[in-house]
């Protein structure tokens, strides 16, 4: 019974998604029917309007929206899942990438990247995988012989988010007011520079780490229960949990490189889908995958239509939702002890 | 070849034996140069105060511990020859561990019990599932299978974890104070259900009574070494619990079962 309703969940999850980049198409400063939107996507061939729609919406719609869109949906998913991994491994229900400083030293790297070599994306790219591996590096040798303990990990990897953070915001000051503003900009994400050579390397990097998590299932859910006991099955404990931190830290480089630094959402996305199906990670992922994709495409949304004229950057809006989370989840949390 | 018969074949073999066995964290020794055999079959309690070395000496067995000094063997060959993987394929373990935060219901915690056994990448076959629901019968817990395991009792919580070690199909259980925080009914549960299993059980546990009851034979432990081996007859005398407990006992036979009886002193002076 419990295996129907998990499937019954995810397929609505899936549809929900669905809806969610369709009908996410229609909104915008032009605003487009539904109909529009699926004859541009799914009739429409060679940019006339033979088919009922204007080349200029059809063009909004290919180049504009749908990468945009889908570059939200795949950021939202794959900091979800990371988030989710992150957790089980530490089993701490509030770790996520930005409270391990991965995503502070992706940041550094890619802000050092934009101000001291170029803003092409391969550069950020680069720069924002090499930060963060450094920020992982970095909270491994602080942490020590202690790195054993999941605490400590995680005391060690806010130090260093905080580091990294103070570096970063070192490295704007002293850029040039044009090249602050824009590394600003960046730094609280926007989907704004979306296109479809784009989507490629961040879905490559969500797959492939998909399936690495999917392949580590069952080990991951034994650690969500307790290191000794996961040792006792067989499971090399603290090289897993390395592993995890590195594939984490590769998507969340990834994602920032291409959207810049939206907080929060590795955190509550996870918290949400455990309370609609449990902690096990089978169920967790795809739940993680539909309502952080779906979640982000929506944020984006707002961000846009919130302002006439006017694009908010998105992490403000995840940070301020989340921030409003954190409080929920502080005080549940506080009622259940 | 049947687990019943593969037990029998292996009846009265050693299946542990450590050697002047060492451990040590930094300068501080806390195994010292302890020598025992633990036969195929055999149920045996470590008995000892706290800090005595009990829990350290049951991670050596499991491979958690590598000895500093000296040679621990399983089945032969030396403990640390073994992977990981191998050991929990042999060796299932009770540990005490915190609560953690994340849910998961009693049939997903038995499951766990395959780990050892199944290739990273695979999927629950029938036959896993039959084994998990044989399991959770075994320690009657067949209404509480969807239950989340956090909300279940102590009691619970132990059969649970026999569970998990009865899918984990080894040759020998290693329990860490399985009976902490139950009652007697509870407590006695939980070590018959071990018993069931009919393979080679070693526990630490703080109860004489109860040890007395279960045990085959007793290890005595103090600050790292052993006192006494042999029978609870031999190890539970009024002399050992004196040195080591420090406390006054009467010792007489049990009116129920085989083993001795232990009423403490209170009276006459605890010192």
């Amino acid at each position: 019974m419990i295996r129907r309703q998990f499937s019954t969940l995810v397929i609505f999850a899936s549809l929900f998604t669905l809806f969610s980049i369709f009908f996410s198409t229609t909104l915008g400063s032009v605003d487009l029917s539904l109909s529009q939107v699926l004859k541009s996507l799914f009739v429409c061939t060679d940019n006339n309007s033979s088919c009922g729609v204007e080349p200029l919406y059809q063009r909004i719609v290919w180049e504009i929206r749908l990468p945009r869109i889908l570059m939200a949906f795949l950021t939202g998913a794959g900091l979800s899942i990371t988030g989710a991994i992150l957790q089980s491994v530490t089993r701490n229900p509030l770790a996520d990438p930005y409270l391990f400083g991965i995503s502070s030293g992706a940041s550094l790297g890619a802000v050092l990247a934009i101000s001291t070599i170029s803003g092409a994306i391969v550069s950020i790219t680069v720069g924002a995988l090499l930060g963060g591996f450094f920020s992982v590096f970095l909270m491994l040798a602080l942490a020590g012989n202690a790195a054993l303990k999941v605490e400590r990990l995680l005391l060690s990897g806010v130090a260093v988010s905080f580091m990294l953070g103070a570096f970063t915001s070192l490295v704007v000051y002293y850029s040039d007011p044009e090249t602050a503003t824009t590394l600003l900009f960046w730094m609280m994400g926007s989907f704004s520079n979306s296109s479809w050579q784009q989507l490629p390397l961040p879905l490559i990097t969500i797959v492939v780490g998909l399936a690495l998590f999917i392949l580590y299932r069952h080990w991951i859910n034994a650690i969500q229960a307790g290191d000794e006991g996961a040792y006792t099955l067989g499971i090399p404990v603290s090289r897993l949990r390395l592993l995890m931190l590195i594939v984490c830290s590769m998507i969340t480089a990834v994602l920032v490189a291409h959207v810049g630094g939206i907080g929060f959402v590795g955190l509550m996305v996870p918290h949400i889908c455990r309370f609609i199906v449990g902690s096990q990670l089978y169920k967790v992922l795809p739940m993680c995958i539909a309502v952080g994709g779906s979640f982000m495409i929506w944020v984006d949304v707002v961000a846009r239509s919130i302002l006439d004229q006017q694009v908010l950057p998105v992490g403000i809006v995840t940070s301020a939702i989340g921030s409003f989370f954190f409080f929920v989840i502080l005080k549940t949390r506080s009622r259940s002890v | 070849m049947s687990s019943v018969e593969k037990n029998q074949s292996k009846t009265n073999s050693v299946i542990f034996s450590a050697h002047e066995l060492s451990w040590r964290v930094g300068d501080h020794a806390i195994l010292k140069k302890l020598s025992f055999d633990i036969s195929n079959g055999e149920f045996v309690g470590i008995i000892g105060p706290n800090g005595a070395g009990k829990s350290s000496l049951l991670r050596c067995l499991y491979g958690k511990n590598t000895p500093s000094n000296g040679t621990l063997t399983f089945q032969s060959k030396m403990v640390q020859d073994f992977t990981r993987r191998e050991l929990a394929q042999s060796i299932a373990v009770v540990v005490q561990e915190p609560p953690t935060n994340f849910d998961m219901n009693v049939s997903d915690v038995v499951a766990m019990g395959l780990i050892p056994h199944r290739p990273l990448l695979s999927f629950s076959t029938r036959h896993d599932l039959e084994l998990i629901e044989r399991a959770i019968e075994e320690v009657e817990l067949q209404d509480k299978a969807n239950a989340d395991f956090n909300t279940l009792s102590g009691g619970e919580k132990q059969r649970v974890m026999i569970a998990r070690a009865i899918v984990q199909q080894p040759d020998v259980l290693i329990l860490d104070e399985p009976t902490n925080h139950l009652d007697v009914k509870h407590q006695i549960e939980v070590l018959q259900l071990a018993k069931n299993m009919g393979i080679t059980v070693i526990l630490s546990i703080h109860d004489l009574n109860i040890a007395s009851a279960f045990c085959d034979r007793l290890l005595l432990m103090d600050e790292g070494e052993i006192l006494a081996n042999g029978s609870c007859a031999n190890v539970l005398t009024t002399e050992n619990l004196q040195s080591v407990f420090k406390i006054k006992a009467t010792i007489d036979g049990h009116p129920f079962h085989q083993g001795q009886r232990i009423t403490y002193d209170f009276l006459g002076g605890m010192q």
